[in-house]
């Protein structure tokens, strides 16, 4: 691979938006009739305000959070769910739903989506503290004690759908576990969770080269010349304060946070400062397309299928086909 | 010539166990010290202390200024470190390894620039890596595969270079090939290199001072020839140990 100077880091980020602009124009002008470009303005920028655009933040945030989560963590089975970001979301918001907890005095007057956003960070956020020595936070603690956060907060969940089956406005928590853009959460919430996603990746471009260290072993990585702890923590928080943003206007969307990484890679290999990049474009398109698509199910087949499923139906074969090749 | 590296009296306490105790040394240009000694006896414990990895008590001066004064970066910038068993990710090419060694000269995004692939290119070519450059890692054999770290080391343009027993894992013809390699590279550089060692044969032909370790504390330090004796050696890894002639070199034989 050549080396990545300023020039080529530039036709990079050129390319990489030229892919998400060309899946983003078939997206917004797209119908749902398999029609192309014949809708009015308002419509254009109704789609394009309400699916395209958060789809692809959303695709974006989950795509950059699973390589930061992937080098951090060491692990290449690393989504952007695996420290119960998903599992917190997914217990809060039906929570939420909850008489008792509606009516309390200072949160019940949250959205769901606040809600939502609450619960992925307590939840990464207790895994922090139990995975965190002395300032130091190790990754195999984390991934252990992430998937316990993840048992408990699942477990509570299905408890709760035991017990109170006909929560109001509930929607059957299948609503929520398959993963869907959300066209009914507040523009506030969205703009909320849309800053916090924007921020996060624009922090996080310039930690992908400390990532391509940090894979290594911890003496390695700071002879090196980095802070290997500080690095994992921003890494970390980036990551998941993108998921949980992601999290809480669109449920836990499946494989775009462990597929899209890899994908890259098949392009650009482990280099992180170019993986980055591509995976970001590859998780934006990716998912405003599987969007579309589930418009065009709907439209077909008179049933909602949730964009989670699709990316999973499309990301799971497509994840097999790479390990394949990988094999031979 | 002046010192890289001056400690003194470093003493280290791994989990309430003096691990390391009273240990000083100087590292000077141009030339290879070997640590010396038994397993446990605090060879890596000590490399890890002068870095800063491990915290240690005493004084550790890199440049004549204490380690607490110098940053992750700066320090990189200065000496560079390879452990027992360095690691890689499946996939990595040695052009991707070689070029990890400039990180710590590297701006606010990690870019690469120009002058990094000149100061690459000497290195494979020092190392013959040059060859080898598009190969991945993993299908390579463990001697070039320790070179390969030794340029990702090399590639940061340090003063010192510390290295853990790099020749563990490497049959004989490497071991030789890669003291070899070093000490050339310790002379045409300049570099001040500390090195842990088991092979003591080695060590006497290429190193120029040793320090011998036992329980954590220096059991002799100075010039090999005079360090290297009979009665040290087999005092330290409790085995008898002869030091025999074999024309104009000196050999040691259990």
């Amino acid at each position: 691979m050549k080396r990545l100077d300023g020039a080529r880091f530039a036709r990079l980020i050129v390319i990489a938006v030229g892919v998400w602009v060309v899946a983003a124009v078939v997206c917004t002008l797209g119908g749902s009739t398999g029609s192309f470009g014949q809708v009015s303005g308002s419509i254009a920028r109704l789609r394009w305000t309400t699916h395209v655009l958060p789809a692809s933040l959303i695709g974006a945030s989950l795509a950059a959070a699973g390589v930061a989560y992937q080098a951090v963590l060491r692990n290449p089975l690393a989504d952007p769910y695996l420290l119960g970001a998903s599992s917190g979301a997914m217990l809060a918001t039906y929570l939420w739903r909850m008489p008792l907890v509606a009516a309390l005095p200072w949160v019940g007057g949250w959205s769901p989506h606040a809600f939502s956003l609450t619960g992925a960070l307590l939840a990464v956020g207790a895994v922090m503290c139990v995975a965190r020595r002395g300032g130091r936070i190790d990754p195999v603690t984390a991934v252990l004690a992430g998937v316990i956060v993840n048992a408990l907060c699942g477990s509570a969940f299905m408890l709760l759908n035991a017990i109170y089956r006909d929560l109001p406005g509930s929607g059957g928590m299948m609503a929520f576990l398959a993963g869907d853009i959300q066209t009914s959460a507040a523009t506030r919430d969205v703009w909320i969770s849309g800053i916090l996603c924007g921020g996060s990746l624009l922090a996080l471009v310039p930690l992908a080269a400390s990532l391509n260290v940090i894979r290594l072993s911890e003496d390695e990585a700071a002879s090196l010349g980095i802070r290997v702890h500080r690095v994992r923590w921003i890494a970390l928080g980036l990551a998941s304060l993108m998921t949980a943003a992601s999290v809480a206007i669109s449920g836990p969307i499946g494989f775009v946070g462990l597929v899209c990484p890899h994908i890259g890679r098949w392009f650009v290999g482990n280099d992180n400062r170019r993986l980055l990049i591509v995976s970001m474009a590859l998780g934006a398109s990716l998912l405003a397309l599987a969007d579309l698509l589930e418009r065009v199910l709907l439209d077909r087949l008179g049933t909602l299928v949730p964009v989670g499923v699709i990316t999973s139906l499309i990301g799971a074969p497509f994840f097999l086909l790479l390990l394949l090749r990988g094999r031979r | 010539m002046s010192a890289i590296l001056s400690a003194s009296a470093v003493s280290v306490a791994l989990s309430g166990r003096e691990a390391l105790t009273g240990v000083g040394l100087d590292l000077t240009p141009g030339r290879m010290t070997v640590l010396i000694g038994p397993n446990g006896s605090g060879k890596t414990t000590l490399l890890r202390a002068l870095l800063g990895h491990v915290p240690a008590a005493g004084d550790i001066l890199w440049l004549g200024r204490p380690l607490s004064e110098w940053s992750s970066r700066e320090l990189g910038r200065l000496v560079a470190y390879l452990p027992q068993t360095p690691t890689f990710e499946p996939g990595d090419r040695v052009l991707d390894v070689l070029r990890l060694g400039r990180m710590p000269h590297g701006g606010w995004l990690g870019l690469d620039h120009a002058a990094d692939d000149a100061i690459i290119d000497t290195v494979a070519a020092d190392l013959s890596l040059r060859d080898l450059l598009d190969r991945r890692v993993e299908t390579l054999s463990g001697g070039q595969r320790q070179r390969v770290f030794l340029g990702r080391a090399l590639a940061q343009q340090p003063k010192a270079v510390l290295l853990d027993e790099p020749a563990t894992y490497l049959d004989l013809r490497h071991q030789v090939d890669l003291y070899t390699l070093l000490g050339q590279q310790t002379r045409t550089r300049g570099l001040a290199v500390l090195m842990a060692s088991h092979d003591v044969n080695l060590s006497l032909v290429h190193a120029d001072e040793a320090i011998i370790l036992k329980a954590g504390r220096v059991v002799a330090q100075g010039e090999v020839d005079r360090v290297m004796t009979e009665a040290t050696l087999s005092n330290t890894f409790d085995v008898p140990i002869r030091r025999v002639r074999d024309g104009e070199r000196a050999i040691f034989v259990i």
